[in-house]
């Protein structure tokens, strides 16, 4: 089974090379079929909704027809290789893969039934409803308040100081940070910790107001004390918020996670029930990478 | 047997290693050797540079001048007895100044000799009685001591550039009137002291009477205009090609183009400055909008280029944070990207300006070379520039030129460094960590 998956990747780099529309056609139905995910990708209750999402990086086909939904309140893991196209899915559902020159994206991701990639939709509100925490902690250069009410000013979405200072300490205090930084406010965000720059990340994102939290391996700087506070919070916040994470830990997908998708070479592979992917791979490739084989 | 080979084998390669050390270590010296050379080479151009126009220059921050008690005669001055302004100014004052020198030198009768006497005094001195009078009418009719700049013969007399020792033939000052100055002096009339007209007056013929404010003041306006224009396009240009411009090959084509004016010779922009502001559109010309347009022109690439690699290293991860929370791109590029980028961006800019400041050649093409007494008060006025100036003086045939060439440059260097500083206490203002 792991060889045939390798062969048809094999084969999927020799047929883009043909570019006849009835060939590609062809090798497009093929591809659906030979890719199609294990598990079910839908769900009862879906924020988000994705369909045959493809990636092109120019020439490279970074993913291929992924279909995927994400419920309310829940949180998905994304797992597998690196290069495996995991971080890139979860920047195609909030546009940020649009700044990166020679990308292109086709298929189609639902937001709350609402196509994100149709033509003249403003990336501006989508973005403020999908938020997004990066690998590395990014706080603005600027203080901690500052960090914080930027996003909550420039969509007007205090009228008044006091109100814009409660949402502040809200986005602070859920975000579990409040209490470390509630009297130097004013110190530059720079000046803490690895992981207390990222919950400020995340309490910079939550100020926002956002449906949806995009985690791109929030973890990966971070030592292990620091990890666990992130994904107690990670816990907390899926009773507000519905959340994406990737990430390259199995035992953090394990732990933070109600779904996880396995990703591989650009494909999904399999996406079930956290528990049951764990216990009871049903792929041979997921299996190989949760119990260490690769990866 | 295993952990013999890998011991034997762990001993020669630490002997390859020690072997290898001592010749890394010359290595190291040697290159430290080279780099403290190039500094000490260094060092020492800029030590002789300095030392030898400071050594030739600080002369001119000193005038000889001499204490006449000057008779101010009101059937001189003012025979009509209106105390007009205007006829005031139109005087003759050079007569007062001669007839108390020959008060002075009762024994000097000749014509030529008489000649030689006045020679004593500097040929602008008049002017200085006539503002003294214009400020002061009540000395009218009264006698006072007025010191007056000494002529340019006396001046570098007692500035030590005439050898009494040499044969009367070859000196430039003759006995008798090597005599006179020690006449002067002896009776304490003769003194040096702060050569305040050098920083106050415009250029002049006369060295004594010339000064660098003029000069100073073109070039202020001048820079001004260039950094009011090119500092707000370079930076728009610049924030436009990196942040907003699709990569295709109109920019690549763009970029090349600007790469390459960055190194056009300056003359040419002189010319085109010529043949476009002048000719085409008729700005004023040697007036320091004209300067300032052309600098404007060849430091617009500098700028563009400084800014464009200062936005180049925001890192990412900032533009990503800022996109990340819904901010438009305008406002990750202006809140964010440009506050970061700010610091290269001065930095641009200061090289830039400093190029302009010492600029002379474009200049020569506007006419800003063209000899200018007035301190222009405006862009608009006729001007010139420290850099002109110093070429202007550096070609002039008078001895006193001479220390006035140096002191200008003085001047130059102490303009540059104050703007530079300036600039650099902006820069630290604005830098910030991430």
């Amino acid at each position: 089974m792991n060889t045939l998956a390798e062969s048809s990747t094999v084969q999927s780099r020799e047929s883009v090379k043909m570019k006849s529309p009835e060939k590609e056609a062809l090798i497009a139905a093929h591809q659906r079929e030979f890719t199609k995910t294990i598990g079910e990708i839908a769900s009862p209750n879906p924020r988000i909704a994705a369909r045959e999402v493809n990636v092109y990086y120019g020439d490279k086909h970074a993913i291929q027809n992924i279909g995927l939904d994400i419920g309310h309140n829940e949180v998905i893991a994304l797992i597998g290789p690196s290069g495996c196209g995991k971080s890139t899915f979860l920047r195609c559902l909030n546009r940020m893969n649009d700044t990166i020159p020679g990308c292109r994206v086709t298929g189609s991701i639902r937001l709350d039934g609402q196509d994100i990639y149709e033509g003249g939709l403003d990336v501006v509100p989508l973005r403020a409803q999908v938020g997004m925490v990066f690998q590395k902690p990014n706080p603005f250069p600027k203080s901690i308040y500052e960090n914080v009410a930027y996003g909550p000013k420039i969509h007007g979405l205090a009228s008044t100081k006091a109100e814009l200072e409660e949402i502040v300490e809200t986005s602070l205090r859920r975000a579990g940070l409040w209490d470390e930084v509630k009297d130097d406010l004013a110190k530059p965000g720079t000046s803490l910790s690895g992981g207390q720059q990222q919950r400020l990340c995340i309490a910079r994102t939550i100020a926002v107001g956002p449906e949806v939290i995009l985690m791109d391996e929030p973890c990966s700087a971070l030592d292990p004390i620091a990890t666990a506070k992130i994904e107690q919070l990670i816990d907390e916040l899926r009773e507000l918020y519905t959340i994406a994470i990737v990430t390259h830990s199995m035992q953090q997908a394990a732990r933070v996670s109600q779904r996880t998708a396995y990703f591989h070479l650009g494909r999904l592979i399999e996406v079930g029930e956290t528990a049951q992917i764990f216990t009871n791979p049903r792929h041979p490739l997921t299996e190989d990478y949760i119990t260490g084989r690769f990866g | 047997m295993n952990s013999e080979v890998s011991q034997v084998l762990s001993k020669r390669n630490l002997d390859i290693v020690n072997a290898s050390l001592k010749r890394r270590h010359a290595a190291e010296s040697r290159f430290r050797l080279y780099g403290l050379l190039s500094i000490g080479a260094g060092i020492l151009m800029l030590v002789i540079l300095l030392g030898s126009i400071f050594g030739k220059g600080y002369r001119a921050f000193s005038q000889t001048y001499i204490g006449l008690d000057v008779h101010f005669d009101p059937a001189v001055i003012d025979p009509e007895g209106l105390r007009n302004p205007e006829a005031l100014a139109g005087a003759d004052y050079n007569a007062l100044l001669k007839r108390s020198l020959g008060e002075l030198f009762p024994e000097v009768t000749d014509r030529q000799e008489k000649r030689a006497l006045n020679r004593l005094v500097s040929g602008g001195a008049a002017y200085s009685v006539r503002d003294e009078v214009l400020a002061h009418p009540e000395l009218l009719g009264g006698t006072s001591r007025l010191w007056v700049s000494a002529g340019p013969d006396v001046d570098m007399l007692e500035k030590g550039y005439v050898d009494r020792d040499a044969a009367e033939a070859e000196r430039i000052m003759k006995d008798r009137e090597l005599g006179w100055v020690d006449k002067l002096k002896a009776d304490g009339r003769l003194e040096r002291r702060f050569n305040v007209k050098f920083f106050t007056a415009g250029d002049s013929r006369d060295p004594e009477q010339a000064g660098i404010w003029g000069a100073l003041m073109g070039s202020l306006y001048t820079v001004l205009v260039t950094l009011v224009l090119s500092l707000p396009i370079g930076v728009a240009a610049a924030i436009y090609l990196e942040e907003f411009a699709p990569r295709n090959r109109w920019v690549d084509f763009i970029e090349v183009n600007i790469n390459n004016l960055a190194a056009v010779p300056s003359i040419v922009f002189g010319l085109l400055g010529l043949a476009v502001f002048i000719n085409f559109f008729g700005v004023p010309r040697s007036s320091p909008l004209v300067g300032g347009l052309v600098l404007t022109l060849m430091t617009l690439p500098v700028i563009i280029i400084a800014a464009r690699s200062a936005l180049k290293s925001v890192p990412p991860s900032i533009r990503e944070a800022a996109m990340g929370i819904g901010a438009s791109p305008m406002q990750t590029v202006f809140h964010h990207v440009v506050p970061l980028a700010m610091p290269g961006m001065l930095t641009g800019a200061i090289i830039g300006m400093s190029r302009a400041l010492g600029e002379s050649a474009p200049l020569l093409m506007i006419g800003m070379v063209a000899f200018i007494v007035d301190i222009p008060h405006s862009i608009f006025d006729p001007a010139t520039v420290l850099p002109v100036q110093v070429y202007l003086w550096a070609d002039s045939p008078e001895r006193g030129f001479v220390e006035r060439t140096s002191a200008a440059i003085l001047v130059l260097l102490a303009f540059l460094i104050l703007m530079n500083g300036t600039a650099v206490y902006l820069r630290r203002r604005f830098e910030r960590r991430w």
